[in-house]
């Protein structure tokens, strides 16, 4: 049997790969730094919702309320700071509404027993139609400027946003939590074989819990980068994000059914998902395209990566 | 010090209006292999689950080398020295054998209490080594290896980590006769170590060559506990279906 690293992430890079070429002799303009400098910060806003996403669909669960969670945490967020509060008081109260949200999706799902894609199913619906109705619709504008909100999504040069920052940190951590630590091992073991799991002791329940919080926790902080880049919330913000990050995730080889999966491919799924988007435009396709074209993607990366899976973990 | 490893007095257990333990007494002494037979629905399965934490007696009393126990997770029954080895829930399939030999009990290192893989991947490999299993490589996925293979690991994963007491569910049921023998020689060696053994199956002859002692349950009772130098294979299996037919309509 061959072995050699980055196998389980190898459909993700070949895929990138074939995309950058492709892009750059379509269009001149796709290897502008102006460019690339928005396909990071496109990539980098929707990879941080995947990489929570990714861990919760490892450990066998799945959430689709990312996308409305996206927009409620920076909504809240500029709620508070618009009636005088704090900058750092409404990010840490907006950030434990996204991990609250997350504890809902997760306290629901494991002590009903529905399954989590129809708990997040309705959470999705619902959070978003609080969104609408609390806004009536309108989106709400930062009515002073905030620091804190600058070091999310802010620029910090040459079409560079800290946002990018923020994703690569965020890979590297969720990466070692994951391949390096006992947690970790007990996320792959929950969504691989739960009953082994439960068997030989590992609290598979708070896995699952801890990484639902994680999930919503990502999504707003994600939502918050967006935030700090156009100073604006609209209530419609994220709307079928949800569908690009378990793109993003199943892309970069996670398995839908659990026990298996990388922050690592997630990172590049983000990334081709970015790439694909703004070097069709670049290519002269109409923006409708790609939708279409993204579907196509995830159809064949799926199919090569169940084949490496076969290969490499059986 | 207590003659017995394990001791259980009196356990009933209801799942719903279901009597699957009508008050059951059932025990292991030290260095022990018992064989636990009886046929599908017998209460098998339950009594170890009770036996090990996964679920909570109505009544009954549990005493673990003469302290009454009273698990409330499989992972308090593991600290004392209970392993259990169960058919498809033994091993992670997706998972690599490391990973699978150290789940729960993880060796970190460092400031950040990271995973020590290099040692972990070392101590894995010396320890199939040391009850005579030879694996390819320890970062090979569970799910490339056989049926034998697997109840190998998980029982070398028992030894390692100094069980007293191995439960086997249904080790031998999905086997060929050659790894079947290969299984139960492991068996012996755990037996060898010190260690006692529980042994679930419906098949009398696989169990008979190892075990010292029988217990047949039959619908949630106690229908028979025999020495090996009691009884017989034949005999086991006439009292088993004695008692099913007298109790079946079938």
């Amino acid at each position: 049997m061959i072995r050699f690293p980055l196998m389980k992430e190898l459909g993700a890079i070949v895929g990138i790969v074939v995309f950058f070429i492709l892009f750059s002799v379509l269009s001149d303009r796709f290897l502008s730094m102006d460019n690339l400098a928005s396909i990071f910060t496109m990539a980098s806003e929707l990879g941080i919702v995947a990489i929570g996403i990714t861990l919760l669909m490892i450990s066998g669960e799945f959430d689709l309320s990312v996308g409305s969670v996206y927009a409620v945490v920076p909504m809240a967020m500029a709620i508070l700071i618009n009636k005088g509060q704090p900058d750092v008081i409404a990010l840490i109260i907006s950030l434990l509404l996204g991990a609250s949200l997350g504890l809902l999706n997760g306290i629901v799902t494991l002590k009903t027993g529905i399954p989590s894609f129809i708990t997040t199913l309705g959470t999705m619906m619902f959070w978003r139609g609080i969104l609408l109705a609390v806004t009536g619709g309108f989106p709400i504008m930062l009515e002073r400027n905030s620091r804190v909100l600058n070091i999310f999504g802010g620029s910090i040069a040459g079409g560079l946003r800290y946002s990018g920052v923020w994703f690569i940190i965020l890979a590297i951590v969720f990466w070692i939590i994951l391949e390096r630590t006992r947690y970790g091992n007990w996320v792959f073991a929950t969504g691989g074989n739960l009953g082994a799991a439960k068997a030989l002791g590992i609290p598979t329940d708070r896995v699952k819990i801890v990484n639902f919080i994680i999930s919503s926790l990502l999504a707003g902080l994600a939502g918050i980068t967006t935030f700090g880049r156009f100073k604006i919330v609209d209530p419609t913000l994220g709307q079928g994000m949800e569908l690009e990050a378990i793109a993003s995730a199943v892309i970069g080889g996670t398995l839908l059914s659990g026990g298996f999966g990388s922050v690592l491919g997630t990172f590049i799924g983000a990334f081709m998902i970015g790439m694909v988007r703004s070097g069709l435009v670049l290519a002269g396709a109409p923006a409708y395209w790609y939708r279409a074209f993204i579907g196509v993607i995830l159809i064949v990366a799926a199919i090569i990566n169940a084949r490496i899976r076969k290969k490499v973990a059986g | 010090m207590s003659e017995y490893l394990v001791e259980m007095r009196g356990i009933k257990k209801s799942f719903g209006r279901v009597q699957a333990l009508k008050g059951v007494d059932f025990w292991v002494k030290r260095n022990e292999i018992v064989g636990l037979l009886g046929d599908n629905g017998a209460g098998k399965s339950t009594l170890i689950k009770i036996l090990v934490g996964y679920y909570r007696p109505d009544e009954g009393e549990i005493y673990f080398e003469g302290r009454k126990v009273s698990f409330k997770s499989p992972w308090d029954s593991r600290k004392l020295g209970i392993e259990t080895v169960y058919q498809d829930l033994a091993l992670v399939n997706l998972m690599p054998i490391w990973r699978n030999f150290f789940l729960g009990r993880e060796v970190m290192k460092g400031p950040f209490g990271t995973l020590d893989v290099k040692r972990m991947k070392k101590i894995t490999i010396e320890a199939l080594k040391d009850i005579g299993i030879f694996v390819r490589s320890p970062d090979e996925t569970v799910a490339f290896l056989s049926g034998g293979e697997r109840q190998a690991i998980a029982i070398a994963r028992a030894i390692h980590f100094g069980a007293k007491l191995l439960i086997l569910d249904e080790p031998t049921a999905a086997l060929s006769v050659g790894e079947t023998q290969r299984v139960l020689e492991h068996i012996l060696e755990a037996k060898r170590r010190g260690i006692a053994v529980i042994f679930i199956t419906h098949n009398i002859y696989h169990v008979y060559e190892v075990a010292d002692r029988f217990v047949l349950l039959e619908k949630g009772e106690k229908i028979g506990d025999l020495e090996k130098s009691e009884t017989t294979p034949e005999k086991i299996m006439e009292i088993i279906a004695a008692s099913s037919v007298g109790t079946m309509s079938r």
